[in-house]
């Protein structure tokens, strides 16, 4: 009769979160493997990060190309954000490789979700090295008292 | 050679060349330092390609014509080995195994790996250090010499990583430099501070004012294989080189 080994709470965990890691991986391409570009409105996509600290939620874009007094940030509902920038020249799809078909960019555009709760009204935005950074506060709603 | 990575030869291969990696990695150090010195040196042509099921079924066209996304550039002094695509996690090791065991046969004189270190302050760095590591302690009091910054402790993850740990044990000489830059965004100011190195070590003389001059454009440009490197990045465990290491000794 073969023997069940008992697994330990340890090896549960870890399965847990090499299931979650594997679903992320799966939702990621599903979902966030697109293409960077849209040849209907003419926008790139830029790359973006975000950075999570104990008091605050840094959001950074980087925007070549950008004329920094075009750059809109505005929230969407309380946990996204949508910047938009306008190009300092319009640049042809050919410039960047793409020759089966027409058309040049004119905007950066992206929305961004917020992990954490933030508030929204208090954003703060600089530019530099054409990078914008975008600081949110964030809220902390629950306050677990430590006995 | 292993079966699953060929690198085939297109024209003769000089021996007691430098060997130079410019691989995707943090803030694309590599390859965009390699895309220039490729445009900047009018001699460097196509010597080799890497053939691997171990990447994805894709070609890059140039006019019209298909090539290999991991190629050898090469001129009398330098071999170039250059990757036009982010390179699967799980195909590094043997890609990079395979490549330097090719160099070993080709009697390169020294391999020497160009990319970044990530810093979280990076917009507000003016001038951009570059740090180096090696593969024996002879390259390390060379680079000494030469005032370059030695990274002493920590972890090293990605094809730089790789090429240090093999070239100690087969005893050949290398080293990696590593410029400070974005961790997820195309960096070309980087890659030109890491070039001026280069010239430094190695005597490779590239103008890096027109580099500097496209920066913007190779920012747009460089996007999308930022966006799959940074993928590739995270199954690495690329974050890893934040950690503060604890050695046993």
């Amino acid at each position: 009769m073969s023997e069940r080994r008992r697994r330990s709470i340890f090896d549960i965990i870890d399965e847990y979160f090499e299931s979650l890691e594997e679903w992320a991986e799966r939702f990621t391409e599903r979902f966030m493997d697109r293409p960077s570009w849209n040849q209907r409105t003419c926008t790139i996509e830029p790359l973006r990060d975000i950075m999570v600290t104990p008091t605050e939620v840094i959001v950074t874009v980087d925007l070549p190309y950008t004329e920094e007094s075009t750059i809109k940030v505005k929230p969407i509902d309380n946990r996204t954000i949508e910047v938009s920038a306008k190009m300092r020249r319009k640049i042809h799809f050919d410039e960047l490789g793409i020759t089966h078909c027409k058309g040049e960019f004119e905007k950066l555009h992206c929305q961004t979700r917020i992990p954490v709760p933030v508030y929204m009204d208090k954003m703060e935005v600089r530019f530099k090295k054409g990078i914008l950074e975008v600081h949110l506060p964030r809220k902390h709603e629950y306050h677990i008292p430590i006995e | 050679m292993s079966e699953e990575v060929k690198i085939i030869e297109k024209k003769e291969i000089p021996s007691g060349a430098v060997m130079i990696f410019g691989f995707p990695d943090v803030g694309l150090v590599g390859v965009i330092a390699a895309s220039h010195l490729i445009s900047e040196l009018n001699d460097l042509e196509e010597v080799a390609y890497m053939e691997s099921k171990l990447l994805p079924p894709l070609i890059v066209l140039h006019e019209g014509l298909p090539h290999s996304p991991i190629r050898i550039f090469g001129n009398r002094e330098i071999l170039l080995a250059v990757s036009e695509t982010a390179i699967p996690a799980d195909a590094l090791y043997a890609i990079m195994y395979a490549l330097i065991d090719w160099g070993k046969k080709k009697n390169v004189k020294m391999m020497i790996s160009l990319s970044g270190i990530p810093v979280q302050n990076r917009q507000d760095i003016e001038e951009l250090k570059v740090f180096a590591a090696a593969s024996s302690p002879e390259i390390l009091k060379m680079l000494q010499d030469k005032g370059i910054e030695i990274l002493r402790e920590g972890y090293m993850v990605g094809p730089q990583a790789i090429m240090l740990q093999k070239c100690a044990q087969l005893g050949l000489p290398a080293l990696t430099l590593l410029a400070q830059c974005f961790l997820n965004y195309p960096d070309p100011e980087a890659a030109a501070e890491i070039l001026k190195q280069l010239t430094n070590i190695a005597g490779i003389k590239v103008d890096v004012s027109k580099l500097l001059e496209k920066g913007e454009e190779i920012r747009l440009r460089a996007r999308d294989i930022m966006r799959r490197t940074q993928q590739e990045l995270t199954k690495m465990k690329k974050t890893q080189e934040y950690d503060i290491p604890l050695y046993v000794s």
